[in-house]
């Protein structure tokens, strides 16, 4: 099979895939306890107030019926708009998913230059004591629960040694005074990044330099190995030119996958660092009711995660000859 | 091999990018030096979701809401009566007409233009036109709505109605000149309450102490002085209004720890939640931080199923009350941070508290308690095979308890909220729970979403028994109507215990057009009497507000009902650099 058959044909399963993750969420949606109206208690609220915004946002409609509107509004580029901010679901995603991509990418491409990185130079030296420590620290990293290391790390470095913003993105004493110019702004932003993203950075690094630790453990045991040191080649360029290549394969997959899935931000992470990504509105989405930008949220995010997912494996194929569709 | 030679490459490049941050790391640590004094810094948990007064369902947004818009009546601070705000004067009431006229005081928008009786006219007429929700029940019955002059204004009521005072008077009022074309713009829409609510308004014309200047959605918001606030210099309930801040920066913390901490660190001079009390101790060790303690207007109460049996059965429901020890719960769940409660309307709230009402097992041990609610179910026909007091009058664990008609009762659930929604209420569940079994009564806590609980309380009544609470009651307390008329019994409605008394609905229909605060106070006082009689609620608590603010930097906060965060302290606070 050709790349462009291979197109084709993933991208048929991809749609198929799409329309099932779509009309599950509506369901699973409308099969959760409670609606976005009766869920508030507000004594102000009467049960002719909850009717009457019922009615307004049409869910007293018959499921189907609802459903049917769900599919085309979908495919006439309208999400809807927010129960709790009255704005269209689009505007809300488009305005948080900078925000999330600035940090979680960011730290997910960081991680896995670093893990890859790691990896490679200590399965070389397996066995010694450097790979025994760096494995335990990979280790303890990978387990580490986010937000309790979150919360020490800005106990320490932001309020106790002070080198960082508590939280948020941004110091809105910079951004309110009109003589701060755009790169005051700019440095503030990234100031205010490297916190969350030096946590994210120390927890992730830990589960890419594990694989690629033991992908290069498996990777070394091979002939071509043998036969490039039978060549007189330095170790480095054994490891370097011959192992890493070849051990990244594994590795492609994670990041490639996390990649997609930083679009969906960390909902603990946005919370504990104030960052105004688009996991802490999920969140709030889920938990409110909030249907249409729940929905949009996860369809967005189901989207991505499938497009990397083809993406992947045409990168496979690029990256191994051996593999062919 | 390429996209390996490629992966070195951006190594090469991660390092000069650590370089370029560092360097801005550095510089962003310089430019940090620079505060105005005049800022008042406010954190908040969360960002507002709107600034649209219609739509504004958050606590958050109604915080910022409060200081942009205003009503013509607020609570006085100390003495929590009626004070006169946008209006001039206490209004004229005219048993007549039923009708009340106001007088507004010289006031302008913020955009310079008079405050006028036809701004109050057009809200209210908004209001009913489009049946918003969360007002429209407090206008609904107002018949008409008279500007007689630029400054005077006069509702005709359909029927005398108390809350028009307590509850209605307090409302926002919003400008005609910004809502106006929203609204008719609205009307030519399919769902016009939607697009009202939907109506974006980025800047929000207000009379209030503050205007919106920038909303950096998903940072801060912005707001400055009004220089055209009325109150500015005046003295409205013994207290000479400001604002004195120039500005109000609210910052958002997503968790209470960074909230706290940063208050510790004077990022911000006030944190706008109510925080749990175990950071009280470390707070007050901090020098620059106070922490203030205020009472609340809130209930947090078990509520029983008094359709089916045996909660049909007031006699059951008081030896429930009986055994569960509130100030067990105050002291071990709630750190001693909680008031008790004997009403539904909070003690703190003096006009209306109803003080001689039944305490059932106040200041008796435990045993004392097991054996009091055993006499009480025992007298009402209630039998086990092992009674929980034995013939010596000892306590022992009791065998299961038998109904009057002598079936052994059935299995039952306490339902509450989780316990990450609200720990004190998961844990009541459970403690209750074990009490309750301490007379062989077969209950088990059962902590579910709170949709799903809401769900099944509120609108399907499927359930025997919860723990649910509210954070912020009205200091009105027509609540209590809402609560236990049994035309609130219903799908949705609001009586969701299902109680109905005939003497309490003819109290509360009474009460609804008592005029005469007095009058009103005696029947409402009376209905508390009726209703813990039969206790188809069970108060447990009322818990305290716990609010800290930076001292370094501002003073004068006033304290009242619900905390220091209110339109009387903004109004109010001071820098303590222009002091200097």
């Amino acid at each position: 099979m050709n790349l462009k058959s291979l197109l084709l044909r993933r991208s048929i399963e991809i749609l198929v895939v799409f329309g099932i993750i779509m009309t599950g969420l509506f369901l699973l949606f409308h099969a959760a306890p409670g609606d976005p109206i009766s869920m508030m208690v507000d004594l102000t609220m009467t049960p002719e107030d909850v009717e009457r915004m019922v009615a307004q946002l049409g869910l007293d409609q018959p499921i189907w019926i609802q459903y049917l509107y769900y599919i085309k509004n979908f495919f006439t580029g309208n999400f809807g708009t927010s129960f709790h901010y009255g704005r269209p679901v689009i505007e809300i995603i488009s305005e948080r998913l900078p925000n999330t991509i600035l940090l979680f990418t960011t730290a997910t491409i960081l991680a896995a230059m670093a893990g890859v990185w790691l990896g490679k130079i200590i399965a070389w030296y397996k066995g010694k004591a450097i790979d025994t420590w760096t494995t335990i620290f990979a280790l303890v990293c990978n387990t580490l629960f986010l937000p309790w290391i979150s919360l020490l790390f800005i106990w320490f470095f932001a309020y106790w040694v002070g080198w960082f913003p508590l939280s948020g993105m941004m110091t809105p004493e910079i951004w309110v005074n009109p003589e701060a110019g755009f790169f005051a702004k700019a440095v503030d932003v990234l100031h205010h990044m490297l916190l969350p993203l030096l946590t994210l950075f120390i927890v992730n690094t830990g589960s890419y330099l594990l694989i690629m630790r033991s992908s290069m453990l498996e990777t070394i045991k091979e002939d071509y190995i043998l036969t490039a040191r039978a060549k007189g080649l330095s170790e480095k360029q054994v490891r370097n030119r011959h192992a890493a290549p070849n051990a990244l394969l594994p590795v492609v997959t994670s990041v490639g996958l996390s990649l997609a899935f930083s679009v969906n931000g960390g909902a603990l992470t946005e919370t504990v660092f104030s960052w105004p990504g688009i996991g802490r509105e999920l969140i709030f989405a889920v938990s409110n009711s909030d249907y249409p930008l729940a929905m949009a949220s996860f369809l967005f995010i189901a989207l991505v995660v499938l497009v990397a997912n083809l993406i992947v494996d045409i990168l496979y194929a690029y990256l191994d000859p051996r593999i062919s569709y | 091999m390429k996209v390996f030679f490629l992966f070195s490459d951006f190594y090469r490049k991660t390092i000069a990018a650590s370089f370029l941050l560092a360097l801005c790391f550095v510089l962003a640590s310089c430019s940090n030096g620079e505060k105005d004094g005049a800022i008042l810094r406010i954190g908040m948990i969360e960002e507002p979701r709107t600034l649209n007064i219609w739509l504004a369902s958050d606590a958050n947004s109604r915080k910022v809401i409060s200081l942009i818009y205003q009503p013509l009546y607020t609570y006085d601070p100390d003495t929590l009566d009626l004070a006169p705000w946008l209006a001039q004067s206490m209004p004229e009431y005219d048993p007549e007409t039923i009708s009340y006229t106001v007088q507004l005081r010289p006031a302008k928008w913020s955009d310079g233009t008079e405050v006028t009786a036809h701004d109050v006219v057009f809200t209210v007429d908004l209001i009913k036109d489009f049946q918003v929700p969360r007002y429209y029940s407090q206008w609904q019955f107002v018949k008409k709505t008279v500007a007689i002059d630029e400054k005077t204004v006069r509702f005709y009521l359909a029927e005398p109605r108390a809350i028009f005072l307590t509850r209605t008077l307090v409302n926002y009022i919003v400008p005609k000149s910004q809502w106006a074309p929203i609204a008719e713009k609205a009307k030519t829409m399919a769902n016009p309450l939607i697009a009202l609510m939907n109506a974006r308004v980025e800047k929000p014309l207000g009379s209030g102490p503050y205007v919106l200047a920038q909303w950096r959605e998903g940072a801060f918001l912005h707001l400055v002085k009004n220089d055209h606030f009325f109150g500015s210099g005046i003295e409205i309930s013994n207290r000479k209004l400001g604002p004195h801040a120039d500005a109000i920066l609210f910052k958002i913390y997503g968790t209470a720890d960074v909230g706290v901490l940063a208050l510790k660190k004077d990022t911000i001079d006030f944190f706008w939640w109510s925080i749990q009390p175990g950071y009280i101790e470390d707070l007050e060790k901090d020098e620059n931080t106070k922490v203030y303690l205020s009472d609340r207007s809130a209930l947090y109460y078990m509520g029983f199923n008094v359709r089916k049996p045996p909660f049909s059965d007031p006699a059951f429901r008081r030896a429930a009350n009986t055994v569960i020890d509130k100030n067990f719960i105050i002291e071990r769940v709630l750190q001693g941070y909680a008031a008790r409660m004997d009403s539904i309307v909070p003690s703190e709230n003096l006009f209306w508290y109803e003080e001689h009402l039944p305490r059932y097992g106040q200041g008796l041990s435990r045993d004392d308690r097991i054996k009091k609610a055993h006499r009480l179910l025992s007298e009402n026909g209630y039998t086990w095979e092992t009674a929980p007091v034995n013939r010596s009058g000892e306590v022992v664990t009791p065998s299961r308890i038998l109904l009057p008609d002598g079936r052994p009762m059935d299995d039952f659930t306490i339902l509450t909220p989780p316990a990450d929604y609200d720990p004190a209420r998961a844990t009541c569940g459970v403690i209750i729970q074990e009490w309750l079994k301490d007379l062989g009564i077969p209950a088990s806590a059962r902590p579910m979403s709170f949709g799903a609980l809401l769900q099944r309380i509120k609108d399907r009544h499927d359930f025997d028994t919860f723990i649910l609470g509210y954070g912020q009651l009205a200091l009105d307390p027509d609540y209590l109507r809402s609560f236990f008329h049994s035309a609130n019994n219903r799908p949705g409605g609001w009586n969701m215990s299902g109680y109905s008394n005939p003497e309490f609905d003819r109290l509360a229909d009474e009460s609804v057009q008592a005029m005469d605060p007095r009058i009103r106070q005696e029947l409402i006082r009376k209905m508390q009497q009726v209703v813990m009689e039969d206790v188809p609620y069970i108060p447990l608590y009322n818990p305290a507000a716990i609010e800290a603010v930076g001292e370094k930097r501002f003073t004068g906060w006033e304290q009242m009902i619900d905390g220091i965060g209110n339109i009387w302290s903004i109004c109010r606070v001071k820098s303590t650099e222009a002091d200097m």
